[in-house]
């Protein structure tokens, strides 16, 4: 994008720099943040790699919490501060949601949404609970430290 | 008593012999088989495999011509009966039945057919041979074939294990335990030949342990849930990672629970089996979520005192806590020790009577059902307490299989076919150490069915049907689950990888099943009000 904006330069001219506007995108982050807002997960995560910008607007969890309720109507406030305390949307769209999303994606009907989405949760709240657990000093009451109840999700589908 | 030998001729077998340890001196037609003698049949074990090619083959020509075969039976004169192959010889000639193009059908189908084994033991067939042979066949036949036949031989084993371990339960039963000690000799020379790393084999395996713990230490012999509580814990962990069966318990316990919930402020729900807790965050995430708010919830956690003055119930409470400070829920945990359900005393949960109680069993009931049926037996006290905390619900998941039979063959049958499924609905679990430590947990469970008696026997399952009528008599009745919960369940198994779990409805009930086999049920229950009038009436 550097380049062309240098080729740019040089095409138009000098007394034509000041008529055409150069659009750079970084320099319009609201627009840009409405791109990335309709990438999928995968895409999120390698636009996450272009710039150091581009890595900040990403880890906004706002961004992750449109991913998690794209295909539902918007839940109610009370989800956001549940979530936030229960480790934030990005974890809760990587570990859950899209799992949960593409395993069910088989037989998924459109009613499933809004359940796929609570199950996440409830899932999630789990994995939570676990990682207290970890954390917790007296480290005797989870054998490792990892939490595991979300392993199930993890590995390839075994059809 | 004839014994089995591993035989050497078509198959090449390279294992060593069985009879091996035998003290018994060997019958002079060592290789005949001994189950078909004593039905009065002589086969050569050598030959089985043939024999019943040759029998398939005759009933499929019997079904093509019957009018040949009427004619067979009416006039024709058969000698030496009993010779079951040159039997089937003549017949076959008879019908002039014409060689098979592939006979490998022949080979794979006998398992299918056979009424003994069921669909749960299937698994056997996909799996790689372990035993490697060098197979020797006049005709040039297919490696295919010789694969199959292999695998047929292997399958062949494992419905001789079951047959053996049938017999020896049945002379555990009459008392006759030098024969049933000869027949663990067997047997453990018998998984030598089978593949004791998935399938019947494994199963096998656990179940012979059982049974020879079960001869060697007498009636009533040791606890088999000799590990601390600790260790417990850690299994019930693994086995609940493993595989869904408590996944889906606490799924739909919670919403049935929550469903219940709805409309009150105070909240408290009793746990008969506290564990690790892991049933309880999905709830309080749940009721935080809530339309109107959460409630002040109270959880009152039962368990086992711990050994080592290690306050492991309060723990749980502290981290269930915490979770519960997170998600703004107003929360209060309260723990009960106590080594047994029936020690325990409906005072020491404090229940306030302005609030709505749920009272949460998993897989704990069973464990009531002393082996005398007298009027106040545990089972009876404790449903009775339960009934007077006036709850407005309770739920109830126990394993759906009939392990507490007086008769001990019939405990035994069903308690191999109900494990052999839950092994196999296990093999699909491919994360370890998970999947190794649920097995253990299992094992334990099989062992106590198996070789504990008296109030040692404690995991003493009763299918849904006996608790619906226990239940209905001690003045409760069904809430039906609804169709959240089934939906919820549905979701949760299409997460697992394996693709043979299943759920039903039966009457407002859900239970989880292998291929079809329920192997855990989950009901929900409230107390009759009326109750008392019909109490003093009986």
């Amino acid at each position: 994008m550097v380049q062309n904006h240098r080729r740019e330069d040089h095409e138009t001219g000098g007394e034509n720099k000041e008529k055409r506007p150069k659009f750079f995108i970084n320099d319009h982050v609201d627009i840009l943040i409405e791109i990335l807002e309709r990438l999928d997960g995968r895409s999120l995560c390698i636009a996450a790699s272009v710039c150091r910008l581009w890595c900040t607007i990403a880890r906004n969890d706002s961004l992750w919490e449109n991913l998690c309720f794209r295909h539902v109507s918007p839940p109610p406030s009370s989800v956001r501060s549940v979530v936030l305390a229960l480790g934030g949307y990005k974890r809760l769209y990587t570990g859950c949601v899209r799992p949960v999303r593409s395993r069910l994606g088989r037989v998924r009907r459109a009613s499933w949404a809004r359940d796929e989405v609570q199950l996440s949760l409830s899932l999630f709240c789990v994995d939570y609970y676990e990682r207290l657990g970890g954390s917790n000093s007296n480290g005797r009451l989870v054998e490792k430290s990892s939490p595991s109840s979300l392993m199930f999700l993890c590995k390839p589908v075994n059809v | 008593m004839l014994r089995y030998d591993s035989t050497s001729s078509s198959a090449g077998s390279s294992s060593g012999s069985l009879s091996s340890s035998s003290s018994s001196s060997k019958p002079p037609q060592q290789d005949i088989d001994g189950l078909l003698a004593g039905a009065g049949y002589k086969v050569r074990s050598s030959e089985l495999r043939q024999v019943a090619q040759r029998l398939e083959r005759l009933e499929t020509a019997m079904g093509n011509s019957p009018a040949d075969f009427s004619q067979l039976a009416s006039d024709a004169i058969l000698y030496n009966p009993s010779d079951l192959a040159c039997w089937v010889d003549s017949l076959l000639t008879e019908f002039a039945e014409p060689p098979p193009t592939c006979s490998s059908d022949f080979i794979v189908d006998p398992v299918n057919n056979q009424t003994v084994v069921n669909s749960a033991w299937t698994a056997a067939e996909p799996h790689t041979p372990q035993v490697h042979q060098n197979i020797t066949y006049d005709e040039q036949q297919s490696l295919d074939n010789q694969l199959t036949v292999v695998t047929a031989m292997e399958e062949d084993s494992g419905i001789r294990l079951v047959h053996m371990l049938m017999t020896c339960a049945e002379c555990v039963q009459s008392g006759d335990l030098s024969l049933a000690t000869s027949l663990i000799d067997d047997m453990q020379g018998l998984l030598t030949h089978v593949n004791t790393i998935c399938g019947i084999g494994k199963v096998a395996g656990h179940f012979i342990d059982a049974l020879s713990r079960r001869i060697f230490q007498g009636m009533g012999g040791g606890s088999v849930n000799g590990g601390s509580a600790f260790e417990n814990e850690i299994l019930y962990h693994h086995f609940y990672e493993a595989c869904p069966y408590l996944k889906f318990a606490h799924f739909t316990a919670n919403q049935a629970i929550l469903e219940a919930f709805d409309g009150h402020d105070c909240v408290h729900v009793v746990d008969f089996n506290l564990m690790h807790g892991l049933q309880w965050p999905a709830l309080i995430q749940a009721l935080a979520l809530r339309p109107g708010g959460p409630p002040l919830l109270r959880l009152t956690g039962i368990g086992p005192p711990p050994p080592d003055g290690r306050d492991s119930l309060r723990e749980i409470g502290l981290r269930l806590a915490e979770l519960a400070r997170s998600v703004n829920v107003r929360f209060a945990f309260r723990g009960v020790a106590a080594s047994r359900l029936e020690d325990v005393k409906p005072w020491m949960l404090q229940v306030n009577p302005k609030e709505a109680v749920a009272v949460n069993s998993i897989m704990q009931l069973h464990r009531l059902l002393g082996c005398e049926q007298t009027r106040n037996s545990p089972i009876d006290t404790v449903l009775s307490w339960i009934r007077g905390l006036n709850p407005k619900i309770m739920t109830v998941v126990e394993q759906e299989a009939n392990h507490n039979q007086p008769g001990f063959l019939d405990r035994f049958t069903e308690a191999l076919y109900y494990y052999s499924t839950m092994f196999d609905s296990l093999e699909a679990c491919r994360i370890q150490p998970e999947k190794a430590l649920a097995e253990i947990y299992i094992q334990r469970e099989i062992g106590n069915v198996v070789s504990c008696e008296g109030s040692a026997r404690v995991e003493r399952h009763e299918p849904l049907a006996k608790w619906r009528r226990r239940l209905s008599g001690a003045g409760f009745r069904a809430l039906r689950l609804g169709s959240n919960a089934f939906k919820q369940a549905s979701m949760l198994l299409t997460l697992f990888s394996a693709e043979g779990y299943s759920v039903e409805e039966n009457e407002g009930c859900l239970s989880l099943g292998w291929h079809s086999s329920p192997l855990i049920a989950a009901s929900a229950w409230q107390a009759v009000p009326a109750w008392d009038n019909h109490m003093s009436s009986s």
